[in-house]
């Protein structure tokens, strides 16, 4: 077996003198040192093999798909029941006309919480795996100034966490269409409001996968990310509400969970974030443990 | 070429690499022999980059390893057989290890052609062996025909056709003009493939030779000699540095003299010898020797020791 083997490796070496130090290429063998080296986009070609082929992220994407299609359309219709219900209530049926279309509208995203959930802690564990895997002295060593591969790897993530709900936003609203036209609830997913729902959602899961992901860098660890990021969107919201006092009402408007709503909301609701300042809150919740994870990422021993 | 210079980690309180200085030079097979815990893996995880020295330098062929333009091109290392996602495939593995430096398909097929992952290229890792995942390691360590290979421990798990085949490629590979760093804490197995030895103990470099020198040098040559006259040459041999030892009738080992030396002095003296042999130290015994004072992990069970009263009612 041994000379089959060391046949095929190519005989083109045979020149080659044992001039090791001299890096400019003269003596040396075809291939090593002047050959090409990680750039950009092959660092995130390489990420993008490594995370459409692993099955268990396949599973992971697919049963967001199909939790927020069937919130969608469990919402659209319960909307339908709760609208009907309001039909033999004549004062109900004027409340419902005044704001019908808005019912409606969010219909779509109503898995929102679910989809979050998943792509977050997928965001978590595609980097905390690299490191209970041993698979990053693989990833570091091909790539050692480490950081071009945690953006590749944070580009993937937010773009698919993105297109994935984005589009699952808007099958659960093909999916709704139909339902609410029977109770004679009208949503039109090209309306201004379904299309900014739908974008403004995408963009706020891409977020909670990249606080994910930065969440695993920092922690590289599976659970105790995953756990992390649920105490900050989960726990936290209701911790706060719950803890008595001025500080904690406003310091509450100020968590990463509870900026969604102002960004969706059609108009300024009292209490709080305006939409600027919701934006720029997210804003800091993704950019700072992404520039922490990134600084300890080049840090640290792998 | 590989150079350390004051090389040093340490963690905590401890250090596991102290100061350590060596050259690997291209076109040979260099071991580097250890017991376990002696500091190969972490000076080799300081060679790739991956674990960052706490004082002094490593470089490879003239730059640290993350300076290189295309690093998988410049050295290819098995750093653990399990440095892998466990769930992915062999050859979506290499397929994105290739993807970072537009390594071309054909080439990752080579490599599992040449380590004879063909038959499990497309299955899981996590079902692999560990012959078959050191074999994945040595694959991702070809993807770029490197011009520099580092392994570790590349033996451990292989099956014996395995192991021959890593002595054979290796050899190979420094034949082409490599630079080949081996580890292992398997003397026997440096004595097979290594040209050129570093020992390293407890963090410290304990010898750097080539494996002639260490094998001869260090375990002192030794000769047994049959003569019919052992008391009038063993007269005839005393010299400084020279030591008889009587082990049977008839029988001397001499220690500090060639057999021509002992050959010339038996001759000169009129005695008559019928066995001349020359005794090699084994480089296990060299190494056992070079390294009985820096095992850091003693075993506790030593043949002969007392035995505690207490425990001794286990027998009855």
């Amino acid at each position: 077996m041994s000379s089959t083997t060391l046949d095929s490796t190519p005989s083109r070496r045979g020149a080659h003198t044992a001039n090791g130090a001299d890096s400019g290429g003269a003596g040396r063998p075809a291939g090593a040192g002047i050959g090409p080296g990680p750039t950009f986009l092959r660092v995130l070609n390489s990420e993008f093999i490594k995370f459409r082929t692993l099955l268990s992220t396949l599973i992971l994407l697919a049963s967001t798909a199909v939790v927020m299609v069937g919130f969608g359309a469990l919402s659209a219709w319960g909307t339908g029941q709760f609208a009907d219900a309001a039909a033999s209530d004549p004062q109900a049926a004027e409340a419902m006309a005044a704001q019908g279309g808005d019912l409606a509208v969010t219909v779509p995203t109503s898995g929102i919480a679910f989809a979050q959930l998943i792509l977050g802690s997928l965001g978590v564990l595609l980097m905390s795996s690299e490191f209970t895997t041993g698979m990053a002295r693989s990833t570091f060593a091909a790539v050692p100034k480490r950081i071009p591969a945690f953006i590749a790897k944070l580009v993937v993530v937010m773009v698919s966490a993105f297109v994935l709900t984005a589009v699952s936003t808007y099958v659960a609203g093909l999916v709704s269409v139909p339902i609410l036209d029977n109770y004679g609830l009208k949503l039109d997913l090209g309306s201004s409001q379904s299309v900014k729902l739908l974008l403004v959602n995408s963009a706020y899961v891409a977020a909670v996968a990249a606080i994910g992901m930065a969440l695993g860098t920092l922690i590289r660890n599976s659970a105790g990310g995953i756990m992390s990021l649920v105490g900050m969107f989960f726990v936290a919201p209701i911790a706060f509400q719950l803890i008595p006092g001025d500080f904690f009402v406003e310091a509450r408007k100020y968590l990463p969970g509870n900026t969604i709503n102002p960004l969706t909301a059609v108009e300024h609701v009292p209490d709080t974030l305006e939409v600027w300042q919701a934006a720029l809150v997210l804003g800091a919740w993704v950019l700072v443990p992404v520039v922490l994870a990134m600084v300890l990422l080049k840090k640290r021993d792998v | 070429m590989i150079e350390a210079q004051g090389l040093t980690k340490v963690y905590g309180d401890k250090t596991a690499v102290g100061g350590v200085n060596f050259t690997v030079q291209a076109g040979q097979v260099t071991g580097f022999l250890g017991p376990n815990g002696a500091g190969k893996s972490t000076t080799m995880r300081m060679i790739m980059g991956l674990d960052t020295p706490t004082a002094g330098t490593v470089t490879v062929n003239g730059e640290p390893f993350a300076r290189h333009v295309a690093p998988l091109r410049e050295i290819g290392a098995l750093l653990d057989a399990k440095a892998v996602h466990t769930s992915r495939s062999a050859y979506n593995h290499l397929l994105a290890m290739a993807a970072t430096h537009s390594i071309p398909k054909k080439r990752v097929h080579e490599v599992i052609e040449m380590t004879g992952l063909a038959d499990v290229a497309r299955k899981k890792v996590k079902g692999f062996s560990l012959g078959m995942g050191q074999r994945l390691g040595i694959a991702a360590a070809l993807l770029g025909d490197p011009q520099t290979i580092i392994l570790d421990e590349p033996v451990n798990g292989l099956d014996p056709e395995g192991v021959v085949w890593v002595r054979n490629l290796v050899k190979f590979l420094a034949s082409e003009g490599r630079t080949v760093f081996l580890s292992s804490h398997l003397m026997s197995e440096m004595a097979l493939t290594a040209d050129h030895l570093i020992v390293i103990g407890r963090g410290k470099i304990i010898a750097d030779a080539p494996i002639k020198d260490i094998i001869t040098g260090k375990g002192q040559s030794r000769t047994r000699v049959r003569t019919d006259r052992p008391d009038q040459l063993m007269h005839a041999l005393a010299g400084a540095g020279v030591s008889v030892e009587v082990q049977d009738y008839e029988l001397l080992e001499v220690k500090g003299l060639d057999p021509r030396q002992i050959a010339r002095t038996a001759l000169d003296h009129q005695v008559m010898v019928y066995e001349l042999t020359p005794l090699q130290a084994s480089l296990e015994e060299a190494y056992m020797e070079l390294t009985k004072d820096e095992v850091e992990y003693h075993s506790l069970i030593t043949t002969g020791a007392p035995v505690p009263a207490q425990s001794g009612g286990n027998q009855s």
